[in-house]
């Protein structure tokens, strides 16, 4: 597939009929052996609002980014209404009436609304003209707002008001908002994609809606595009299809279920059956409760909303949902990173306290964090030290660290989990990511804990690495440690889990058994859908 | 990830490393000497006065030693803060308030000789500790920064020995003891002051030996004990200390208040061994006399390394009583703090360059990608 075909075919069928706004085809992105866009064709047409729906990875942004000249593909080709371009600058990209509201947000909170609208533009400034301008596209879309208030007093939802205006002040053809309602309310939601109408109705602009979530893919789009594991699988309209068959879409890849791969003879069904048992056996005295906790974050943000959860010994339980719903959170909080609004964390019945340095961690909670360079390991010290952050007892005598002991100590450990290192006194960061991991996995099974957090534990790791991690959680769970396994890999999930539950908004969204797993019910949970 | 990096010899990047701070030295003397000849001087009389001054003269390595001293010690309490990483710049008002407790508890307690030297440099420290405590309390409780804080109190401290300083109740001589001056503490007796051994015909305080202990002592304890492991911890990653149990609260506060310590420390070193250069054993106005500000920079240029510090405190403690010789060569003596300031931006410039060329080099390697 060519380039040219596209052009000639473009250029034919502008004669009949108009082309598409956008057509995307063959699209392919790598970064290092991650394949994020694979082969993607895609064809956005005029007047409409197109849903792109995938999981955290699905490579909706990567596809977003390189049509608007941020990242540039490895394979495939662009056209924009039938005419091949080559968008390789965010520059042609606006150049070609392309424009993307972010995620995050790129304001400038001490100035004004209309100075950051007119913010990075070149030539003389005219105030009245770009204060009149503002006032236009507001009364246009219903995007009522004060061009003289000040950015930083305003909230995320009039915020986003303003990336919105200044995308269209430039008045663009193609409009793209990736996950625009991540840091809005309910409320603001629906105000925006209201608006989102009036920039279609109005203009016949295309606009391209990227999120992760069902609900708002399903009211506020006309065709749906699902992405996963950088392919579009699915394209549903909006109309005809419901939050079901979208989930199933969204999420329904080949799960290699435990039961399944037990039906193949894969497991030792005995083995399995046993520590199910033990494991449901043992539910019924919790070593870890998590009670109602409730914690905001700065600007009064809700970071976790009444969240309760049980964790029983030799228990996995994995904690599902999309990136971003508080999932970091509940780890910060069993990490002592995160004092509570409301609510308890309890340990053997005792209350621990939140928020106060080490208490997680003496009470027997060991964490691998979801971002190790964050709060896992120290990237200046060596290998040694960053085994034994937590614990120096071993390797010091009156107060004062045994180099001998330590060396001794931190080869022992190399040598059991296989860390790559030129030595115990390699400084971490010439480490790599999977080897990095490991000293984190060893030194907080060195703690001998009774409840391990593994968050996102084999993020950016190789096949062998994750296998790897994977065993080494199972063999926890079998020594009696209650195991809290939260990532957003579904199959990694199902993989390991004894018990599910489904995290959404902060709070626990749903619980499920293993045995009783309902693919469809869960992506609905996660969501957001009630179910 | 490191390869564009990995493909050069430690040995080769040891080298780098000596040839930038050759030339950054270089660099700053060439401009010192330019300075000189632009003020209608000469650098060669120039450099004589300062040798003259500083080591050559008679009795001058005395000097050296009597200011390295106090400036070692600075410098020592700025590494364990910077370890923490903590932003201490108050040292010039630690050690002023220390020397004041000094003063101020030495008179009122007035035990025998030797006794109370050590009680009179336990009251320095204490001193410094609480007046840099002040900045840990205000860091921890209510989260201002140290870097204004520490600052600020400088001049709040300075203004506070100088009330001290004009009520006999509090600091002043009593008025048949001060002759006609009017700001200034009574003089510490014989019995009370820091032995000041000769050596060679130069005379020095053993502040020094005192000072090079201490640098040993906490090399040492940074390196190899746990608490200096913890303080590391948390210097380099405070939400790792959190999660291990080294509470910033208070690991950092000691810290600062260490640091604060180091320099009340100096500052009653300074009173006590001080000969005329540092108030002649009597609290005046401007006592510190810049050797908190000096200290800060001997720290800065040692990269937080306490034995590293040593030297470096030395080479200061030259270019300062070295520049009370300059004058005479009919330069302003002040030049010397230029040479200080380009001597301590000179040894800031190798890292910095370090650091823009390894991002240039991994630039390069990922453009190459693409």
């Amino acid at each position: 597939m060519t380039g040219e075909e596209f052009v000639s075919a473009g250029a034919g069928e502008a004669l009949a009929s108009p082309a598409p706004a956008v057509r995307l085809s063959g699209i392919t992105k790598r970064f290092g052996s991650v394949v994020a866009c694979d082969e993607v064709d895609l064809a956005l047409e005029r007047g409409r609002i197109h849903g792109i729906l995938g999981e955290n990875g699905a490579g909706k942004s990567t596809l977003m980014k390189i049509l608007i000249g941020l990242v540039l593909p490895d394979a495939g080709s662009i056209s924009i209404d039938g005419v091949h371009q080559q968008i390789h600058d965010p520059l042609v990209a606006a150049d070609l009436g392309i424009g993307m509201v972010h995620q995050h947000f790129s304001l400038v909170e001490p100035l004004t609304v209309w100075e950051n609208v007119t913010l990075g533009e070149v030539g003389r400034l005219d105030p009245e003209s770009v204060r009149n301008r503002v006032g236009e596209i507001a009364e246009q879309y219903g995007l009522v707002i004060d061009p003289d208030a000040r950015v930083g007093d305003l909230t995320a939802g009039l915020r986003q008001r303003v990336e919105i205006i200044k995308c269209l002040r430039r008045d663009p053809s193609i409009v793209i908002f990736d996950e625009p309602t991540s840091v809005l309310t309910p409320e603001e939601s629906v105000q925006l994609f209201d608006s989102l109408r009036n920039v279609v109705a109005a203009e016949g602009r295309t606009v391209v809606l990227v999120s992760h979530k069902l609900d708002e893919v399903l009211h506020a789009t006309d065709d749906i595009a699902i992405m996963r594991q950088g392919s579009v699988v699915d394209r549903q309209s909006a109309a005809e299809t419901d939050a079901p068959s979208l989930a199933r879409a969204m999420v329904g890849r080949e799960v290699s279920l435990r039961s399944e791969r037990a039906a193949l003879g894969l497991l030792d069904d005995e083995l399995a059956a046993a520590r199910m048992n033990q494991a449901t056996m043992n539910r019924a005295d919790p070593i870890l409760r998590v009670r109602n906790v409730s914690a905001s974050g700065a600007g009064g943000v809700t970071l976790l909303n009444d969240l309760s959860l049980d964790l029983a010994p030799g228990e996995i339980v994995g904690i599902a949902g999309v990136e971003g719903n508080g999932q970091r959170h509940l780890s910060d909080l069993l990490s002592s990173l995160l004092p509570l609004a409301e609510g308890s964390v309890e340990m053997n019945g005792q209350t621990i306290p939140t928020g106060r340095s080490g208490a997680m961690a003496r009470a027997g909670i060991a964490v691998i964090p979801e971002d190790r360079h964050d709060s896992g390991i120290v990237l200046e010290m060596t290998v040694a030290e960053n085994l034994v952050l937590f614990d120096q007892s071993r390797v010091a005598r009156h107060r004062m660290l045994d180099r001998g002991e330590l060396d001794n100590f931190a080869r022992e450990v190399i040598k059991k989990f296989s860390i790559a290192c030129t030595g115990p006194d390699a400084p971490m960061w010439a480490l790599s990511g999977g080897n990095q991991q490991r000293v984190v996995l060893a030194r907080e099974l060195a703690k001998r804990p009774q409840v391990l957090v593994a968050a996102q534990p084999t993020r950016g790791l190789d096949v062998g690495a994750i296998e790897y991690m994977g065993e080494r959680l199972e063999e926890a769970a079998g020594d009696g440690v209650g195991v809290l396994l939260i990532s957003s890999e579904l199959e990694e999930i199902l993989d390991l889990s004894h018990r599910i539950l489904v995290m959404h908004s902060g709070r626990v969204a749903g619980e499920m058994g293993r045995a009783d797993v309902d693919i469809e019910r869960l992506g609905l949970l996660m969501g957001g859908a009630v179910a | 990830m490191t390869a564009p990096f990995a493909t050069q010899t430690s040995q080769a990047r040891a080298g780098e490393w000596f040839v930038l701070y050759g030339l950054s030295v270089l660099g700053a003397l060439l401009l010192s000497a330019l300075l000189v000849e632009a003020t209608d001087g000469d650098w060669r009389p120039v450099v004589n006065a300062l040798l003259d001054g500083s080591v050559r003269g008679k009795g001058r390595w005395g000097e050296t030693l009597g200011a390295a001293g106090p400036l070692l010690i600075v410098a020592l309490g700025t590494v364990i803060s910077g370890r923490a990483g903590l932003v201490n710049i108050g040292q010039e008002g630690q050690l002023f308030v220390g020397a004041a407790f000094a003063t101020y508890l030495g008179f009122v307690i007035g035990g025998p000789g030797p006794l109370n030297v050590v009680l009179i440099l336990f009251f320095g420290a204490t001193g410094g500790a609480l007046w840099a405590g002040i900045a840990a309390l205000l860091r921890y409780w209510r989260g201002v920064p140290e870097v204004l804080s520490t600052l600020l109190l400088v001049t709040v401290g300075a203004q506070l020995v100088a009330y001290g300083l004009r009520y006999d109740w509090l600091l002043l001589a009593p008025e048949g003891d001060r002759g006609n001056r009017n700001q200034v503490s009574e003089q510490l007796a014989d019995d009370n002051r820091l032995p000041r051994p000769d050596l060679f015909g130069n005379e020095f305080p053993i502040t020094v030996y005192i000072a090079i202990s201490l640098a040993v002592v906490v090399s040492i304890v940074m390196a190899r004990s746990v608490w200096g492991f913890r303080i590391r911890m948390l210097g380099r990653n405070p939400r790792v200390a959190q999660v291990s149990g080294v509470s910033g609260t208070h690991y950092g506060a000691t810290a600062l208040m260490l640091s604060g310590g180091f320099a009340g420390l100096a500052g009653a070193c300074m009173l006590t061994g001080g000969a005329f250069a540092f108030g002649n054993y009597q609290l005046v106005p401007g006592f510190s006399a810049n050797i908190g500000w000096t200290g800060l920079l001997v720290a800065l240029v040692a990269r937080e390394k306490a034995l590293i510090a040593i030297p470096i405190a030395f080479v200061f403690a030259g270019l300062r009583t070295g520049s009370s010789f300059v004058g005479s060569t009919g330069v302003e003596g002040r030049v010397t703090d230029v040479i200080q300031g380009l001597l301590v931006l000179a040894l800031l410039v190798p890292p910095a360059v370090m650091f823009f060329r390894d991002r240039h080099r991994a630039r390069v390697a990922a453009m190459g990608r693409v």
